[in-house]
């Protein structure tokens, strides 16, 4: 059944923890972070951090209040723990070094009826659905069709430099095919899947969010 | 595989009719009016001869072999006429009658048990609900439409895949007024057997094809067509015009991938991918097939734009310069040893600056002198030529040149107007040079060109 929560029968969702843990064996960086019930005495995390409500039921954590980013210190921490905490006084709680400031991409999978699984990237971030600047190819992909689909889209232009921000281009091939090597290697039976955004700076592309569904 | 589809030496029209209204007199008329050099059977048990031509009672009864049998007999009578054919081991057959998977549950059941039928046997099928198949080198028509209603295209290098009856005979009906040919054209009605992706194989095989387009409402086997459609590709420019577009996104549209993947996106991912040439019209459909299958491949992106009337030198400067739903090209640059060049063959008032613009007083030798020099330029890959007969001193003596230049680089004409260009547009068809009534189709078609060479390149860097 469709829920509030937007998850749909024949799906089975796992929490952004669990997620972020799939894509580490697969080489695709994410941001440290911890989950717990309730908030560890010592943190050895790097502020900022960011909070987020952990439960594989609420797909959009940041429409029902369950985000809570720039966390500057141990202070702070603990008031948006505890108001957090009043919301989803059932869930679990997962808290992230927030990642380096860069240009923000989507990299998603999805199932086509007629041409099987597909993998897309786009403009991430909130201008993922403003923009719809997507560009979407059939899984399995090679590397021309990775460079093929950063020229598609308008972001892509950071690659080449734009307003003094450049990218380094390869390592949003390297995460297309990591993601292509994830899907097609046919190891773990994905139907969807939305990193979002992924953020690409000097640092490299880091998945800062990440929702996986499987097949239940 | 498809040689007696193609060019069948013998070919029966079950339900052939004596009366004019019946489409099974249609289809026997076509044949006949086409000039068919093989046998041709009518079968109609109450008839003894229909147009002249001996009438069977079945199509057992044939003297000789059968390799193409068109049904065009009333949907219920179809399996059973089927199963004659195939006892008879018609190699291919044609159901021309409606009323199947399209009307629903009841039709879906005739139609599954067509396919039943074909099942472990020889014979291959075509439609049903198909306005039949046309190949001009073999003078093979068995559409319909009866020829006084409209025109069938001679020989050409187009081969036609249409997924709509009507609409395919109507793109033919328009392609021939100009004296563009087909090389053959097959509409796939319902496709219960043959679908578009062994006809994309047919037409890779078959010599008179230089390129191939298809119109289609619907894919029929993802995986397949994809691998089809890439691979027939890289050796034969393949164009696709894809309609029934809707905005309903796939199974998981909880997440914003899944919301944002309509059918349109990921079929333009995948056109891509296949380094297929997308049409969004059924102009652009045939203007690309011409292009692909007449011009030669495109370089690069530097294009030279001859024009004998300044807005139409402006209009395809900006439209060739602009990025629409394809890439922006650029125009060429001339180097100072060119430009000298050029001055010497053209007026004083003339504007040598890519658009070189001769002017209304421009000169057929002028034309022809600059396109030459255009034509061995190291500074252009593709050249754009208007022939314009608003222009005094040009005429249809143009197309020398024209076709001289076509020998060495890319060339696309635009021809504007009415009242005199219908002999330009016939002679540069003769002359396989792609040559379109608009600006905005000119320039469409090269860049048209320019993705195609983009996406052989990347195609071929991929494996």
């Amino acid at each position: 059944m469709t829920t509030e929560t937007g998850l749909k029968p024949g799906m089975r969702n796992i929490t952004e923890f669990e997620a972020k843990a799939i894509l580490r064996e697969y080489g695709i960086v994410t941001p440290r972070g911890i989950v717990f019930e309730s908030l560890p005495d010592k943190i050895e995390l790097k502020f900022p951090l960011v909070l987020k409500v952990s439960d594989a039921s609420i797909i959009h954590k940041s429409d029902v209040g369950g985000v809570k980013a720039g966390i500057v210190g141990l202070y702070d921490l603990i008031e948006e723990y505890v108001a957090m905490k009043k919301r989803f006084p059932n869930s679990e709680f997962l808290l992230e070094e927030m990642a380096q400031k860069g240009v923000e991409f989507i990299v998603g999978v999805t199932r086509d009826p007629v041409f099987g699984p597909v993998i897309m990237l786009g403009t991430g971030g909130i201008y993922t659905e403003l923009y719809q600047d997507v560009a979407f190819r059939k899984l399995p992909i090679g590397r021309e069709d990775a460079l093929d689909m950063i020229q598609e889209i308008r972001s892509g232009i950071f690659c080449k430099g734009f307003r003094g921000t450049r990218i380094d281009c390869e390592e949003i091939v390297g995460l297309l095919l990591k993601v292509n090597g994830m899907i097609s290697g046919g190891k773990v039976d994905i139907l969807s899947l939305d990193l979002n955004p992924v953020i690409v700076s000097a640092s490299g592309a880091v998945a800062a969010d990440a929702k996986i569904s499987f097949y239940r | 595989m498809f040689n007696n589809l193609i060019s069948p030496s013998a070919i029966a029209v079950i339900g052939a009719s004596p009366d004019r209204s019946k489409i099974g007199h249609a289809v026997l008329q076509n044949l006949v009016n086409q000039g068919f050099h093989g046998k041709i059977y009518p079968i109609n048990p109450s008839c003894d001869e229909i147009l002249g031509l001996k009438c069977y009672t079945e199509i057992s009864s044939v003297p000789g072999k059968v390799d193409l049998a068109v049904i065009a007999l009333p949907a219920k009578l179809a399996p059973s006429v089927l199963q004659e054919c195939i006892k008879q081991d018609v190699e291919f057959v044609i159901i021309v009658a409606g009323g199947f998977s399209e009307l629903g549950e009841e039709g879906r059941k005739l139609e599954d048990s067509l396919k039943e039928k074909l099942k472990g046997t020889r014979t291959r099928l075509i439609g049903p609900n198909t306005v039949g198949i046309i190949f001009p080198h073999s003078k093979v028509n068995t559409a319909l439409t009866p020829g006084e209603r409209i025109w069938f295209p001679g020989e050409g290098q187009i081969g036609f895949i249409s997924q709509s009856g009507a609409l395919g005979l109507l793109i033919m009906d328009s392609l021939a007024e100009n004296g563009t040919g087909i090389s053959g054209f097959v509409n796939i009605g319902n496709r219960a057997d043959i679908d578009e992706d062994d006809l994309m194989e047919m037409f890779l095989e078959h010599d008179e094809t230089r390129s191939i387009v298809a119109y289609l409402e619907s894919i029929s086997n993802g995986e397949k067509f994809f691998r089809t459609v890439r691979d027939v590709n890289m050796k034969k420019p393949v164009t696709i015009l894809k309609t029934g577009r809707t905005s309903e996104a796939s199974a998981a549209a909880s997440f914003h991938t899944g919301a944002l993947a309509t059918d349109d996106r990921v079929l333009d991912g995948i056109l891509r991918q296949a380094g297929v040439v997308r049409a969004y019209s059924e102009v652009e459909l045939l203007d690309f097939g011409r292009a692909l299958a007449y011009a030669r491949p495109l370089e690069g992106k530097r294009i030279a734009v001859l024009t004998t009337a300044g807005g139409v030198g402006v209009l395809t400067t900006d439209l060739l310069t602009t990025e629409d739903s394809r890439p922006a090209l650029s125009m060429a640059r001339f180097s100072q040893e060119e430009i000298g060049q050029l001055k010497e063959h053209a007026l004083p008032i003339a504007s040598l600056n890519n658009p070189i613009d001769l002017t209304a007083d421009g000169s057929t030798q002028s034309y022809a002198s600059i396109l030459e020099i255009l034509a061995e330029s190291g500074n252009v890959d593709g050249i754009i030529a208007y022939a314009l007969p608003q222009t005094p001193k040009i005429d249809t003596s143009v197309i020398g040149p024209i076709v001289n230049a076509a020998r060495k680089k890319t060339v696309v004409v635009g021809v504007i107007g009415n009242r005199l260009t219908r002999d330009l547009m016939v002679d540069l068809e003769k002359a396989k040079i792609p040559a379109y009534p608009s600006v905005p189709r000119t320039v469409s078609a090269m860049k048209a060109l320019y993705l195609r060479r983009m996406y052989l390149r990347r195609l071929s860097n991929d494996h």
